[in-house]
């Protein structure tokens, strides 16, 4: 059944004193950003379902006893909703000054993840300086997981459960988990462990959606110390046919790290691990850069292509030639659009006459 | 024993099975293993991850032996100055506890499914909790009325469900305007109209309807649920019945705390003995929570009986809509349910002319510390609080006077000096900046330290705070430090400063109740104890 198509209902509440419309089932959050509040929060992730937890979010609503957290509360129409008094603003930079003060540092090079500046730049424009409210730090660091991926950095860690959530409801694996409670909560896997013996599948996304660096690429952290400043620059992961948006981490003329596209139509922030962390083939010593044939002295030897094309089609040939069409078989390789799959089975079909083909994605 | 295969096989398709699951291998094993958590989460289905991080949640789950065998001291604030700290270390393997709900007897000993009571370990003793005394002021009760009866918990004592038999010959519409007429309201603390409640969960969509009792009582210095369910617990499951009736309800839960194994049995076998009654159109269940204060809170309580980590839930919605498996459920403290069927039986007007001038209605009041006779009292609304104190209680122990009580437990901080003169209805409390919320008074002498006292309460909360959010997991865990002198500023003023700058963002911004309410208590200390606080910031506290 097709369901029926009812015009929108626009209802509208007031915002600083501005009627904004909205539609039902938007948040008194999502209302405030399209109208280009800059509503401050850690614990907000648009792709995650709403959690309430950092309360940064929260605005006086006429009528209310107390101010609410916006992402969490629906907007209804004829609310008159205020983001910025100056009560709410003092709240924000106690609060600010509360998280700044259970960990052991707040800055930390952009390197970690694509979020990893949050914390830092909500002090900054909250000129929270530390000092305040000093005493115990919480979250204990991993350091026994080795893993050459994710550093497990919890000294640094603000309990915004993000990485639990992204790990949950993005990516579905259920690896990371919340041990214990209160201020004693610490980020952690089963039985309190290290991600390999996890569910964790190292897809990176409680890295990039941290925003405070508890959690780091440790990847792309090797390149902290290099000189230059990290550019990014737009593309389109050349692993699998998904097509997940990608931003390269450059420094200078090295590529130094991958990072998710937030908006990437395919991914909207998610990578697996390959597309995540395997970028290192590009610069590695070993990868060809030009063609090699075998000569008769048995070694490989750099050639033209022409020479190695050529040398390609006569080997096909005397296979087929003496031990008929079906002694070929095609492998197209996963990382190639659609079209060269189509051209791969057609070479393959109509050049040799066998339906040997089949693609790695396959395996 | 019962192997794991077995357990699950007995657990598995049962409503709300995550928590029995996880008693039933915490009672053959004495703790909770890897080996068993892998097979919850594997019976369940619930990634190990998520069931690792639940079973760290709660108190009494012990991950490796001696875990259930050993010992449990209550160290509330009223057992602390009943011995607790000294009976804690001389009894091998003890761990503390936060306040276990026998504060007129204390110091409660938990150990296996047992609960011990005394003073010093020689005294220890096995002794059923204490029975309500017979009504000091002489006045009318409603809750009480017939508790002290002998074999009251039995069906037998309590002589059949005769209110919820009326109730079945009413309408809805009826009975739901009933329970309205007569005021009552949500005796857990948050006040809210139970006919409302009732009414708003009968027209929401959505079925199956569950009804809740909320018997996770936590709260330090409460322990009136207890002498509910000990004594009369038919009272509450025939409350529960009619407010099905009501709803359209079909399931009920008692969500009962880990602290009161001894209950748990009287109201297992009441609920037996009840089945009959209740018929097909009404199941209920019973679970025991694992040791969270939290789970009081009527999110973190839902979540905890669907198995999932016990957070509180963002409101809106509310649990009238999206309750238990999201579908509209009631929640209702113990007390309030036990008042029903007195309500109709004898009718809206009668309930309501039980309250003094204006006020309508009872409210239990469980009164413990530094006091002559503590123990739970039903209370008319509007009676005057040094009534109580002095009157009903027997004022402070010989030679000592009254220096603070504590409100709502410890959740409405302290009241102290003139303002003791003050009436017990929420309005009256309320413009004294405390609340009377469950009603757990806990009385302290002029020979306490109420910095001291402070700490304890704070550092209860911080250890009783679900981590959730910012506000509350960071700021009890600062207030404390600030009451012992663990960490902040020696100097007066900035230490006034950050205290109160900590508490009133707290109060703000916290998601739920716990940690809106904790600065009431350091709010109060610095108000009613100004010079104490100076004091204890001199000597380095």
């Amino acid at each position: 059944m097709i369901a029926e198509v009812k015009p929108t209902a626009t209802a509208t509440l007031t915002l600083d004193g501005v009627e904004v419309s909205f539609t039902e089932g938007e948040t008194i959050y999502e209302v405030a950003e399209r109208a280009g509040r800059e509503v401050p929060t850690l614990c907000y992730d648009a792709r995650l379902e709403a959690f309430g937890g950092c309360r940064l979010c929260v605005v006086e609503v006429d009528g209310m006893r107390a101010p609410v957290a916006s992402c969490t509360t629906p907007a209804t129409a004829g609310m008159v909703v205020k983001t910025t008094t100056d009560a709410i603003e003092k709240h924000r930079r106690t609060l600010l000054e509360l998280v700044a003060s259970e960990n052991r540092e707040n800055e930390v090079d952009e390197l970690r993840g694509h979020a990893s500046q949050e914390l830092k730049s909500l002090l900054d424009r909250y000129e929270v300086r530390g000092g305040r409210f000093a005493g115990r730090q919480s979250g204990t660091s991993n350091s026994t997981d080795d893993n050459p991926f994710i550093l497990r950095d919890y000294d640094l860690c603000i309990s915004c459960y993000r990485c639990v959530r992204v790990c949950a409801e993005q990516e579905g694996d259920h690896a990371i988990t919340m041990m214990n409670r209160g201020f004693e909560k610490q980020i952690t896997t089963e039985f309190n462990g290290i991600l390999k013996d996890s569910a964790c599948t190292f897809c990176g996304q409680c890295v990039q959606t941290c925003p405070t660096g508890a959690l780091g690429d440790r990847k792309a952290m090797r390149a902290e110390s290099l000189p230059g400043e990290v550019e990014k620059t737009r593309t389109v992961c050349p692993y699998c046919g998904v097509g997940c948006s990608v931003d390269l981490l450059t420094k200078e003329d090295r590529l130094v790290g991958v990072q998710p596209a937030m908006d990437g139509p395919a991914n909207e922030g998610a990578l697996c691990i390959k597309g995540q962390f395997a970028f290192d083939f590009v610069q590695h010593e070993d990868r060809l850069k030009m063609p090699l044939v075998r000569d008769e002295d048995g070694e490989l030897h750099e050639t033209d292509w022409e020479t190695a094309l050529d040398r390609a089609a006569d080997g096909f040939k005397k296979a087929a030639g003496e031990h008929g069409r079906h002694a070929v078989y095609g492998v197209a390789s996963g990382r190639a659009p659609h079209e060269a799959a189509y051209t791969m089975q057609k070479f393959i079909r109509a050049g040799f006459g066998t339906h040997q083909i089949d693609n790695c994605s396959r395996a | 024993m019962a192997t794991n295969q077995e357990l699950i096989e007995q657990w598995w398709k049962e409503e709300a099975p995550l928590l029995p699951l996880l008693h039933a291998f915490h009672d053959r094993d004495g703790f909770i293993s890897e080996e068993a958590i892998r097979a919850v989460a594997d019976g369940l289905k619930i990634p190990v991850a998520e069931v690792f991080g639940t079973v760290t949640f709660y108190h009494h789950f012990a991950r490796k032996a001696p875990g259930q065998a050993a010992p449990r001291v209550c160290t509330g604030p009223a057992c602390k100055y009943l011995g607790a700290p000294e009976l804690l270390k001389s009894l091998e393997g003890a761990t503390p506890m936060a306040c276990a709900g026998r504060c007129d007897d204390g110091v409660p000993v938990l150990q296996g499914h047992e609960v011990r009571v005394g003073r010093t370990a020689d005294s220890l003793e096995k002794t059923p909790s204490p029975l309500p005394p017979p009504n000091p002021g002489n006045v009318e009760e409603c809750v009480f009325a017939h508790i002290r009866e002998p074999e009251r918990n039995t069906m037998e004592g309590y002589r059949g469900y005769e209110a919820l038999e009326k109730a079945r010959g009413m309408s809805r519409a009826n009975l739901l305007a009933l329970i309205t007429d007569s005021h009552l309201a949500g005796r857990g603390g948050a006040g809210f109209p139970t006919g409302k409640k009732w009414e708003m969960v009968e027209q929401a969509e959505g079925e199956p309807k569950s009804i809740v009792c909320n018997a996770d009582e936590g709260e330090p210095g409460c322990f009136k649920d207890r002498a509910i369910l000990d004594y009369d617990p038919h009272a509450v499951i025939e409350g529960m019945a009619i407010a099905a009736h009501a709803t359209g309800a079909t399931k009920g839960f008692i969500y009962l705390r880990y602290e009161y194994p001894e209950t748990f049995q009287i109201v297992e076998r009441a609920m037996a003995e009840a089945e009959e009654l209740l018929g097909d159109g009404f199941k209920l269940y019973l679970r025991r929570g694992g040791g969270a204060y939290i789970c009081g809170e009527e999110g973190s309580l839902l979540n905890s009986l669907e198995g999932k980590h016990p957070f509180p839930r963002n409101r809106p919605p509310f649990p009238v809509t999206h309750g238990y498996n999201d579908l509209p459920t009631v929640v209702n403290n113990v007390e309030t349910l036990a008042s029903v069927a007195p309500i109709v039986m004898k009718g809206a007007e009668w309930y309501r002319g039980l309250g003094l001038g204006e006020h309508a209605g009872t409210k239990l009041v469980s009164v413990s510390g530094d006091i002559q006779r503590p123990g739970n009292f039903e209370a008319p609304f509007g009676l005057p609080l040094l009534t109580l104190l002095n009157e009903w209680c027997g004022g402070a122990p010989e030679g000592r006077s009254i220096q603070a009580v504590t409100m709502a437990g410890v959740s409405g901080g302290f009241l102290a000096g003139d303002d003791l003169d003050v009436t017990l209805d929420e309005p009256s409390i309320r413009a004294k900046g405390a609340f009377l919320g469950a009603a757990g008074i806990m009385v302290f002498d002029d020979t306490r330290d109420m910095v001291e006292v402070a700490h304890c309460a704070m550092e209860f909360f911080a250890e009783e705070s679900c981590g959730k959010c910012f506000p509350c997991r960071i700021g009890t865990q600062r207030l404390t430090e600030r009451l012992n002198g663990a960490a902040g500023p020696a100097d007066e003023t900035k230490w006034r400063e950050e205290v109160h700058d900590i508490g009133r963002t707290m109060m703000a911004t916290s998601a739920c109740g716990l940690g809106v309410a904790a600065p009431n208590i350091t709010e109060s200390l610095v108000k009613y104890f100004p010079e104490q606080v100076a004091a204890s910031l001199k000597n380095g506290r």
